[in-house]
């Protein structure tokens, strides 16, 4: 008889940049508050005390400043922490503003040339001077984990680090494999869980197995909801692919179908699916955070 | 063109976002073999060729002859569409072509790239894509079909927070084309497919980074039947994390309103209906920056491999750059 392990019941921080995958309209008229790191760090905590035991962050100012906060009330050791990088729409931005991706290099390498972190730095150095893109990358992954830490501090529990939607699924789709081998193997060494976010579960699946890369010891982030909203290409192969793999390792996102689902049909539909590790939910309001995370606690805890 | 158990063999010019993103999706789609990989920058390619096999990397145009070619993707910035397309027609590198939005920077050389491709080309497509997005598509077959009865007027605009806060005199968003190319032209070619020819009346365009750059507009239309629209489109305003399309119609039985998330019909019945993508099959086979990216080039992969024409082509979209050419010569008028 298998162990029954704690699952992970993580705040997710869409609300705390201001993103609706139900209508970009909705956000607009939301409480601007939710972008301001002391009230998100608030909704964190509430949470926190009604079941989650994590949160689920794009490496960002705003998640940043929010860590720091919690760190400060003396909660951060609480919570297990999950990072996605990179915070894709911040360098999406950042290159329209500065000209595109040879503006958006020179700028990051100025960055972490001034983080002071000099692993980081030599790593990029010979990433630059061999053209490597595995210590480039590398390079970039340190630049991340010191940030996080330099704001969460060295008790945090930095559970795992995943590779943001963009990357992932771009690499899959151009057979980057050195991606994905580099990745797992640099967290594994970390002692840090390495994970993907993707919006191709099956076709993700399928390429870490022929990679021979172990299943058991990473985390996915997918979309899993009832109406199969993002479940490319439909929720039936996500389900089968889902009930195909030998462990538990996917955390759920985008559960409530960015808002178009009732919380508690929608937990109902993840309650059935095996192999889920952990759940994430973004919460705007207190009595979200509150309801949200006791309902998920009672059918998923 | 039908293929026999061969792959289409494509290349992509221009590696910057939108490149790396077609690139991607070609990559995923059945009977495409990404062949080739065009970029100018030094660095940019030392990279590309450490990180693929198997696929040619080059640094011009020209060195994409002899690759035996089906069809290109021109993915540069805007200002160079019109000598890479006419190289890829006038070297024979390849008979068809995908280019991204807009098709040229301005409409007398739209005209020409459109005559290159009627003379030397077989497929051709501008990369709209919002044509290829659930909720327009939905829209586009409502209007079709005469939901609201006759129309009278409609409002559109396009937003973006892109260059919120850019420092005075930033010189990027003048080398983007300005917001109506960049931004505007996305609203402009559905207004153009739900409505057909429109004429510009009067327009204003708004320098508010500097340096010449056009960084609002707005503007009023009407088609020969006499319908009216008005245009806002701007990259500088607040609370637009993502850039937003959007459409509201009014017609003789009812109003609809469009964007990239939901789409709403109220009639005067009374009756009121509303689809979000959730309710409009938007899943697709690959995921890779919204589902429209998908749609929009497998349609074009199976039109090339099936000999079929397509929308938009470069007539359609050259429509798009000669309203965005009136809107100039309007603004102008008016100052």
């Amino acid at each position: 008889m298998s162990e029954k392990r704690e699952k992970f019941l993580l705040v997710g921080d869409n609300p705390f940049h201001a993103i609706s995958h139900l209508s970009q309209e909705r956000t607009r008229i939301r409480d601007d508050r939710l972008t301001y790191p002391e009230y998100a760090a608030d909704l964190v905590v509430i949470s926190l005390e009604n079941g989650a035991n994590g949160f689920m962050f794009s490496v960002s100012e705003t998640t940043l400043s929010i860590l720091r906060i919690i760190r400060g009330r003396g909660e951060i050791e609480r919570l297990s922490l999950h990072a996605i990088v990179p915070y894709a729409f911040e360098y999406v931005r950042l290159a329209t503003q500065v000209g595109g991706i040879p503006g958006l290099a020179k700028k990051f390498a100025k960055e972490i040339a001034l983080s002071g972190n000099m692993r980081a730095v030599a790593m990029g150095l010979k990433g630059v001077l061999r053209a490597d893109p595995v210590s480039l990358m590398k390079t970039y992954l340190s630049y991340e984990i010191s940030r996080i830490k330099s704001s969460a501090g060295k008790k945090a529990n930095l559970q795992s680090v995943m590779l943001h939607q963009v990357i992932t699924d771009m690499a899959l789709a151009l057979n980057l494999d050195w991606l994905f081998k580099s990745h797992v193997d640099f967290m594994l060494d970390l002692g840090i869980t390495p994970g993907f976010n993707t919006g191709n579960f099956a076709y993700l699946v399928k390429k870490l197995k022929e990679l021979s890369i172990d299943l058991c010891k990473i985390t996915i982030a997918v979309p899993f909801n009832k109406v199969g909203f993002q479940m490319c290409p439909s929720r039936e192969e996500c389900e089968k692919t889902l009930a195909d793999i030998p462990d538990d390792n996917v955390v759920a996102i985008s559960v409530l179908a960015a808002g178009y689902l009732a919380p508690s049909e929608a937990i109902d539909y993840i309650a059935t699916l095996p192999n889920i590790k952990g759940i994430a939910v973004g919460v705007s309001k207190e009595k979200h955070a509150n309801e949200t995370f006791k309902l998920l606690k009672e059918k998923l805890g | 063109m039908v293929l026999s158990g061969e792959s289409l063999r494509v290349a992509v010019v221009g590696l910057g976002k939108m490149g790396l993103l077609h690139a991607s999706i070609l990559n995923v789609l059945p009977n495409v073999q990404l062949t080739a990989l065009c970029e100018k920058s030094v660095i940019t390619r030392i990279f590309l060729k450490k990180m693929f096999n198997g696929t040619q990397i080059v640094d011009d145009v020209e060195k994409l002859s002899n690759l035996d070619l089906d069809a290109v993707y021109v993915t540069t910035p805007i200002s160079s569409h019109f000598p890479v397309v006419s190289n890829v027609y006038l070297k024979k590198i390849a008979r068809n072509l995908f280019v991204e939005k807009t098709l040229a920077s301005n409409y007398d050389k739209a005209e020409e790239l459109c005559e290159l491709a009627h003379n030397f080309g077989d497929v051709d497509m501008v990369g709209y894509m919002r044509r290829f997005a659930v909720t327009f598509k939905k829209a586009k077959d409502l209007l079709g079909r005469e939901a609201m009865g006759e129309l009278v007027s409609f409002k559109a605009y396009a937003y973006s927070s892109d260059f919120l806060g850019s420092k005075k005199g930033s010189r990027t968003p003048a080398s983007r084309g300005g917001v109506l190319m960049d931004l505007g032209c996305h609203v402009v070619d559905l207004a153009l497919w739900f409505f057909g020819e429109l004429q510009v009346h009067s327009a204003k365009l708004t320098s508010l980074i500097g340096n010449g750059s056009e960084d609002s507009a707005c503007f009023k239309v009407k088609n020969p039947d006499g319908l009216e629209g008005d245009f806002n489109v701007s990259w500088c305003v607040e609370n637009y994390r993502l850039p937003q399309v959007s459409l509201s119609i009014k017609g003789s039985e009812g109003v609809m309103e469009v964007n990239d998330d939901v789409l709403e019909l109220k009639l005067n019945s009374g009756k009121s209906l509303t689809w979000y993508r959730h309710d409009l099959h938007d899943n697709v086979f690959f995921w890779l920056g919204g589902p429209e990216y998908f749609r929009e080039d497998e349609y074009f992969v199976n039109s090339v491999i099936e000999g079929c024409n397509v929308e938009p082509s470069f007539y359609t979209a050259s429509k798009v750059d000669q309203v965005i050419g009136q809107v100039r010569d309007r603004a102008e008028e008016n100052e």
